[in-house]
């Protein structure tokens, strides 16, 4: 498993994986859309799982969503002790506008606040040279 | 396939927390330990499994290419046939289905199935993360890990805060499931924490990710759990309280909705517990024991409602009126779940809901003893997928008559 110097994980990259990374390295969030049924979904996989088809093509999506679920994260399981120092770490499921349902931090608000249906925007954190990792601020 | 095989024989070893001084063993001499039990009790010889069947349930501490024959090479048993099943919590109960489909088919007369695993002895390089492939790597570990996500519990409070949104579930709901499995632990020897405890306990315990506490937590212990079935006429020869599968129902990856943004509060239960019933041929009042795969409480009451004990959202109530107690109207887990029993890692828990069921329809527990049990539902529930609840869910429906 690879770690950054700080011991958060890391992304192993493929040549699948490769444009989620690099577009959030470059401050853009890209998902897979088949080019057939016009599904987005996320985490990249090798075909449609709608229907089947192998051509997928990656399309920047909107940055923004909606809160699907969160919990607040008072201790480090099943992660690297580098997340220590950001806890309490509030991890929501969003839902984007243009589709697809992602797991992402919530930033900049107070535990306390988050609630279902919030709106949130997406900006970039560089986690590495070739990566870069989408976090969700309060709209 | 109702009646058409029958658990005769089950082992469980006593669980490990690894206390300093105690013995810490490997999950082979676990999966030995365990089927000696089960064979023993059986009236059964390992040799009685040469040309015939060895199920293995995946372990997260081993996981060789070769792992189901090497079992058997550990154990010198020559086995005709050899399955194996990686899918967690569900493992176990899925063999049952496997062995049940080969023994039906007429291949194999009997299957001697075996799991353990040693979940607080794998070495970690992060706290409470075992190296196996599938937690630390590939695309599912890539787009979890590196966004924050913290195991299990994290992503199960996803769940429940999704569930308590769109329906009502109280706090002292979910303890009334904590603390009734801390009950029925009491009354079992074998389970790993045995001292009651009350609701005020379960408010008060740690808040790990909310919602989820640390009494909404399993207790990770080592050790090893394994099964015996055969054919029903053979199962008559070997013991006088064979526990026939009456029925069953199995559903993996499954998504309620889209599949890209399905509903998170349905598991794959309201497909598996259906099939399971429609098979068996019973109706919901004909089950006197419900073994769910409590992993957390509110698992429990997704359960509920998904195998059709009360509609959905109504599950928090249901508990709320029920008496769950052993000698209540509708006993629950009464080995003491996995919540106090033990969860002898996420891949072999299963066993636990199913063995506990073969061991109150044979009248062999105890203090805990379900009176005039004949008919058990019980669980297996495995993996957890991203952003849902549950890669596997097999439901089995078994009776004390065939």
């Amino acid at each position: 498993m690879r770690q950054s110097a700080d011991r958060k994980p890391l992304p192993e990259i493929t040549d699948l994986t490769r444009p989620f990374w690099s577009a959030a390295r470059e401050g853009k969030l890209v998902m897979q859309k088949c080019p057939s049924c016009g599904t987005i979904d996320f985490f990249p996989k090798p075909w449609c799982i709608e229907c089947g088809k192998r051509e997928r093509e990656w399309v920047e999506v909107s940055p923004r969503g909606t809160v699907y679920s969160y919990t607040v994260a008072s201790l480090v399981m099943m992660n690297l002790p580098g997340w220590e120092k950001d806890l309490p770490v509030i991890l929501c499921l969003v839902d984007l506008d243009d589709g697809g349902r992602m797991y992402a931090q919530l930033v900049g608000c107070p535990p306390e606040e988050v609630r279902i249906g919030m709106r949130v925007e997406a900006h970039f954190e560089q986690i590495s040279d070739e990566a870069g990792i989408p976090k969700f601020r309060p709209l | 396939m109702r009646g058409k095989v029958a658990i005769v024989g089950y082992g469980r070893t006593p669980y490990s927390r690894v206390k300093p001084g105690e013995p810490v063993l490997t999950v082979d001499e676990y999966i030995a330990w365990a089927a000696d039990l089960a064979l023993q009790r059986a009236g059964m010889s390992k040799n009685d499994f040469d040309g015939q069947g060895l199920a293995v349930a995946h372990a997260e501490a081993a996981h060789t290419v070769n792992w189901s024959a090497s079992v058997a090479e550990t154990l010198g048993i020559s086995p005709k046939v050899l399955l194996r099943a990686d899918q967690g919590g569900a493992s176990a109960s899925a063999l049952l289905i496997r062995a049940a489909a080969m023994i039906e088919a007429g291949v194999v007369d009997r299957v001697l199935v075996v799991g353990a695993d040693t979940p607080l002895t794998i070495p970690s390089v992060a706290p409470g993360l075992p190296l196996s492939p599938e937690r630390s790597r590939g695309p599912y570990w890539d787009f979890q890990g590196p966004f924050g996500v913290m195991g299990a519990t994290a992503q199960f409070a996803l769940i429940q805060t999704r569930y308590q949104h769109e329906h009502e579930l109280t706090d002292e709901q979910l303890a009334k499931i904590a603390v009734v499995t801390r009950y029925h632990a009491s009354l079992n020897p074998g389970a790993i924490y045995r001292k009651p405890i009350a609701v005020e306990d379960y408010i008060n315990s740690r808040v790990l990710s909310a919602p989820l506490r640390l009494f909404d937590c399993v207790p990770i212990v080592n050790g090893g759990l394994a099964y015996i079935v055969t054919a029903a006429k053979s199962a008559r020869t070997i013991t006088d309280r064979p526990a026939y599968l009456l029925g069953f129902g199995e559903v993996n990856n499954y998504y309620h909705g889209s599949r890209t943004r399905p509903d998170v509060t349905y598991t794959g239960f309201v497909k598996a517990a259906p099939e399971a019933f429609r098979m068996a041929g019973v109706e919901h009042k004909d089950i006197d024991l419900f073994q769910p795969y409590d992993d957390y409480p509110f698992i429990v009451v997704m359960q509920i409602e998904d195998c059709g004990f009360c509609k959905k959202g109504q599950g928090g109530r249901f508990v709320e009126e029920r008496n769950l107690r052993f000698d209540g109207d509708f006993p629950l887990s009464t080995d003491g779940g996995q919540l106090s029993g033990g969860q002898p890692g996420g891949a072999i828990g299963g066993f636990a809901p199913l063995i506990e069921a073969v061991t109150q329809l044979r009248g062999e527990a105890g203090e805990r003893q379900v009176k005039d049990v004949s008919i058990t539902l019980s669980l297996g529930f495995g993996g957890i997928p991203y952003g849902r609840p549950g890669r596997s869910c097999a439901a089995i429906i078994l009776g004390s008559e065939g």
